[in-house]
C-alpha cells in the first residue's frame, strides 16, 4: 500500500490535484474514526478529518517517504484533535447552551465532560456506553488507549504519532487501561 | 493471597500492552493453564480492553472525500519547493 500512497504522493507534487483524492479515499474511514473517538462528536470529528487531509496536502513536501504515511497522517490529525479538545473546555459551559443540534445523533450529543446519573449510564445500550466512558477518559490516554485498542497500532507506532517516547506510551498504555477499569468499576 | 512470581504479573501488563517477547508470552500461557488465581487476574485486567474492543467501526460520512477535495487550495502545494 505504501508504494502505491508514494506515487500519488508524486503526481501531487508534480501538480496533479485529483491524484490526492485517492488518498483521501484510502484513509478517510480510518482517520475519520479516530478523530470521531477523540473528540466524540461526529460533526467535529468530520471537519477536523478533512482539516487534517487538507493540511496534509498542504504539506505533503514535508513528508518523507521512507516513512509510513499513515503515521505522518495520524499525527497530524490527534494534534488537531488534542488542540480542538483544549480549545473546547473553557466553553464549555457556553456550549451547553446551543440548542442548534439538528442532525446530530444521539451518541453525538453526549458530551465528554457530562457526567450522566449511574442508573442513566446503567441503561445505556453497548455503542453508546463505549462511547461514553471513552469520552470520560482524560484525552492523554484516550489517545493512546485508541490507538491501541481500536486501531490496534503496536506501541512504537503510537510513540511515532503522538511524538512520546516509548516509555511513555506504555506508561500511558498502562494508566489509561486502569482509569477505564476503575471507570468500569463504578457501576 | 497471590504468592505466583510478580514476573508473571508483569507479563500479563507487557502482554495487555502488545509488548511481550514470544518466551514471555509462552511463558505466561503455562503459567494461566495451571494457575487460577493468575487467571482470575488476567481476567480482571482485560476487562477494559475487552469492553472497548467493542467498540464498532464507524465510517467517514458520505461525501466526505468531496468534502475535503473542495477545501484544497486551488493551487498546487509547491511552497517548499519554491523556496
Amino acid at each position: 500500500m505504501d508504494d502505491l500512497v508514494n506515487k500519488r504522493i508524486n503526481e501531487v507534487l508534480k501538480g496533479n490535484q485529483d491524484a490526492f483524492e485517492e488518498i483521501v479515499t484510502l484513509f478517510q474511514h480510518r482517520l475519520y474514526h479516530i478523530c470521531y473517538r477523540m473528540l466524540n462528536n461526529a460533526q467535529e470529528a468530520e471537519d477536523i478529518a478533512q482539516e487534517a487531509f487538507v493540511r496534509a496536502y498542504i504539506n505533503i513536501h514535508t513528508f518523507d517517504q521512507k516513512r509510513k504515511f499513515s503515521t505522518w497522517l495520524f499525527r497530524i490529525a490527534t494534534n488537531l484533535c488534542i488542540d480542538r479538545i483544549r480549545k473546547k473546555k473553557p466553553d464549555y459551559y457556553l456550549d451547553a447552551n446551543v440548542p442548534g443540534t439538528e442532525g446530530l445523533t444521539m451518541y453525538s450529543q453526549i458530551a465528554a465532560d457530562d457526567e450522566l446519573p449511574e442508573d442513566k449510564v446503567e441503561q445505556m445500550e453497548t455503542q453508546e456506553r463505549i462511547h461514553y466512558e471513552i469520552g470520560k477518559l482524560p484525552d492523554k490516554y484516550r489517545s493512546v488507549i485508541i490507538l491501541r485498542y481500536i486501531e490496534e497500532l503496536p506501541l512504537q507506532e503510537i510513540g511515532d504519532i503522538l511524538e512520546l517516547p516509548l516509555g511513555t506510551v506504555k506508561t500511558r498504555v498502562h494508566r489509561g487501561r486502569a482509569a477505564l477499569r476503575k471507570q468500569l468499576s463504578n457501576l | 493471597m497471590n504468592t505466583c512470581p510478580e514476573q508473571i504479573v508483569h507479563n500479563m501488563h507487557a502482554y495487555l500492552d502488545g509488548d511481550i517477547s514470544p518466551d514471555d508470552e509462552l511463558q505466561l500461557n503455562k503459567h494461566l493453564a495451571e494457575c487460577v488465581e493468575c487467571r482470575m487476574l488476567m481476567e480482571e485486567l482485560s476487562i477494559p480492553i475487552t469492553f472497548i474492543r467493542k467498540a464498532e467501526s464507524v465510517q467517514a460520512p458520505i461525501g466526505f472525500v468531496d468534502g475535503v477535495m473542495a477545501r484544497l487550495p486551488k493551487e498546487k502545494p509547491q511552497a517548499g519547493v519554491q523556496r
